[in-house]
């Protein structure tokens, strides 16, 4: 359909065949052309009659094709977002596990999550004392075994 | 890190702010997406509904550097619609001419109305993925790397489909 070659910029040639591709592809709109070729595409259309009767082409298809609009989906839009909202809704499980170990990665949520770990040793140690002596005797003996103690260093005070 | 990987981390990370965030972004040119595609309110409805479902079930699917939100996301609707399309196309209805006629549209002079309503069925009667192709390169506002992303093709094979789809489209017009 064309002749010849044509220099779009300096580090680019257009043909012909490369030039109908481009407009027959993407229509007869210059910004709509692939980026890096637009410059040498435009260049080639400037110096080609050829190539100009062919954007006229398809200039009108273009321009019904922009004069194609959708109507609003409003509606349609504020009912996804409710549905969506509602399925991707936390439980009060999620919530509190969320509180207690942070799945987002902002403000102190980097350093709560060590302090948390750190602390169930200390957590686990006073559950279990609460059930178990581990040897150490009751109250009241261990103040006896107190009282006798600094019974002890008093006599040894007087005995300096 | 761009903006998508900061967003797709808070959602990755199960986010539901970022989540909000992120349906309110992309909502409409999915929307308008979907219905150029199908032509009804309804099935749009169901396929954004369900392409944005997927951004926050099969969020860890989505790889930095690899494609943009909206491209992945636009992608999932496609195949969505592709899919919708080929299982039961006797169901297709299009609103498309009813809603635009109805719509607060300035009035037309009658020659270029009926060039729009042929254009419109033209547009209706072409294969789904020339359909696609169309409407990604031309409304959408994709370049051609992202729609050949977005269709799983390459850029060779969407120019080929982009100038079969204008060639017909130019066509019927013409009859």
């Amino acid at each position: 359909m064309y002749q010849g070659q044509c220099g779009g910029s300096i580090n680019m040639k257009m043909t012909a065949q490369r030039f109908e591709r481009i407009v027959t592809a993407y229509g007869s709109e210059p910004a709509r052309w692939p980026a890096p070729e637009r410059e040498a595409c435009i260049h080639f259309l400037t110096e080609s009659p050829a190539a100009q009767a062919l954007v006229a082409e398809y200039r009108e298809l273009n321009l019904l094709l922009d004069a194609v609009q959708v109507p609003a989906l409003t509606q349609m839009e504020q009912r996804v977002m409710r549905s969506l909202r509602e399925a991707t809704r936390d439980s009060l499980l999620d919530k509190v596990l969320d509180w207690l170990l942070p799945r987002q990665q902002h403000g102190m949520a980097w350093a709560w999550r060590p302090a948390l770990v750190a602390c169930l040793p200390l957590v686990c140690g006073i559950y279990m004392a609460n059930f178990y002596s581990f040897g150490i005797n009751s109250v009241e003996n261990s103040w006896q075994e107190e009282l006798y103690l600094i019974s002890m260093n008093d006599y040894a005070e007087i005995t300096e | 890190m761009t903006d998508d990987e900061v967003l797709m981390r808070a959602i990755q990370a199960g986010d539901s702010r970022a989540y909000n965030s992120a349906v309110r972004q992309h909502i409409k040119p999915l929307g308008h997406y979907a219905f150029r595609m199908l032509g009804n309110s309804k099935d749009t409805e169901d396929i954004v509904q369900e392409t944005l479902l997927r951004l926050w079930t099969h969020a860890q699917s989505w790889k930095p550097g690899k494609a943009g939100v909206s491209t992945w996301l636009h992608r999932i609707a496609h195949n969505l619609c592709i899919d919708y399309l080929r299982k039961d196309k006797s169901n297709v209805s299009s609103e498309l001419s009813d809603e635009l006629e109805s719509g607060d549209r300035p009035a037309q002079a009658p020659e270029r109305e009926e060039r729009l309503a042929a254009l419109r069925e033209a547009l209706h009667t072409l294969p789904e993925r020339q359909r696609s192709a169309i409407i990604l390169s031309h409304y959408q506002g994709f370049s051609n790397r992202e729609i050949a992303e977005v269709m799983g093709i390459t850029v060779d094979a969407l120019e080929s489909i982009l100038a079969r789809a204008r060639r017909g489209l130019k066509a019927q017009l013409s009859e």
